[in-house]
């Protein structure tokens, strides 16, 4: 087996090996608010895909500055559309009725 | 002496190399726009959810687990064997790189034929948000609401999935033309990003819509 090749393998078995932990977790009785937290494992699995399938880190120089930026404004659409829903205070209103 | 020059070699480019850079910096430049586009259903899962968490995971947990895992494993193992192909046409072994996307369109044909297969349970158990409904009382909006998400997300995926098989039959194609040689492979390079892409798409896609429901 190549050089090539084996390294691909390992990046499969990892990903697999994540799978049972990202997997393994969600049978864990988390807290509602705390589920989103089984993104972390499928994020490590991105990274593990665009390093050893996509070969990120070997390409030429403006695929990095590609990723980073697609990364980049990924955050700002997230991070500015969760602003409102995040710092929002909810205030109980009673019901009134009309005249 | 004349110079030599690359059969697939076009004009604007120096070397084949800056064509190879070029065509690959290209796709990335895509995948980038497609992060964007993929980002905009990530924003409306994490506002749907924030709001409605109650009926959001109630909607969640009326998935079928087992096959949003079986396609799981079969799309991370299409993108290895594709990765593979690509491995041997750079060892100048053609033969292989037809094998291994022959393999690929065949998992990404087990995906498809799993996903109907979901859509058909889906829709036989009344989760299609618009019409009858299976979930009743204070859950059922935010319920419609994932099944909304759900349907979007997936169906968008299942379209990306398609074109790739579509290009992965041309790579085929083209390979057994000869086209392809340790010296020249770049298509195949190209659309191997977009098929890890559609992989990493999915990879997202399944603990938002089979696990983090389940277990609250």
């Amino acid at each position: 087996m190549s050089r090539v090749h084996r390294q691909l393998l390992y990046g499969w078995l990892g990903l697999l090996a994540l799978v049972a932990i990202e997997f393994g977790a969600s049978i864990l009785p988390l807290p509602r608010g705390l589920r989103p937290a089984l993104m972390l494992p499928a994020l490590a699995m991105v990274a593990v895909v665009g390093v050893a399938f996509m070969r990120a880190k070997r390409g030429p120089s403006i695929v990095r500055v590609f990723a980073f930026a697609g990364l980049f404004w990924l955050t700002i659409l997230l991070g500015l559309g969760m602003m409102d829903p995040l710092t929002r205070a909810v205030y109980t209103v009673q019901s009134t009725e009309l005249p | 002496m004349a110079e030599e020059i690359a059969p697939h070699l076009h004009f604007q480019y120096a070397d084949t190399g800056h064509q190879e850079e070029t065509a690959i910096a290209g796709m990335w430049l895509f995948l980038a726009t497609e992060v964007l586009f993929f980002g905009g259903l990530l924003l409306g899962w994490m506002v749907s959810r924030h709001w409605q968490q109650a009926g959001f995971d109630a909607g969640g947990r009326e998935t079928v687990l087992w096959i949003g895992t079986t396609n799981l494993v079969v799309l991370i193992t299409s993108s290895f064997v594709y990765s593979a192909g690509l491995g041997f046409i750079e060892a100048d072994q053609p033969r292989r790189l037809v094998q291994c996307c022959a393999v690929t369109i065949g998992l990404g044909t087990i995906f498809l034929a799993l996903k109907l297969y979901e859509w058909h349970i889906d829709l036989s158990e009344h989760l299609f948000p618009a019409g009858p409904f299976k979930l009743h009382g204070s859950e059922a909006d935010g319920a419609r609401l994932f099944w909304s998400f759900y349907f979007v997300a997936t169906g968008l995926h299942a379209l990306h999935l398609t074109v790739g098989l579509g290009v992965l039959c041309w790579v085929i194609r083209e390979a057994r033309k000869g086209a392809y040689s340790a010296a020249w492979h770049t298509p195949v390079e190209v659309v191997g990003l977009y098929w890890s892409f559609v992989d990493i798409v999915w990879i997202v896609l399944y603990p938002m819509i089979y696990l983090v429901g389940r277990g609250t």
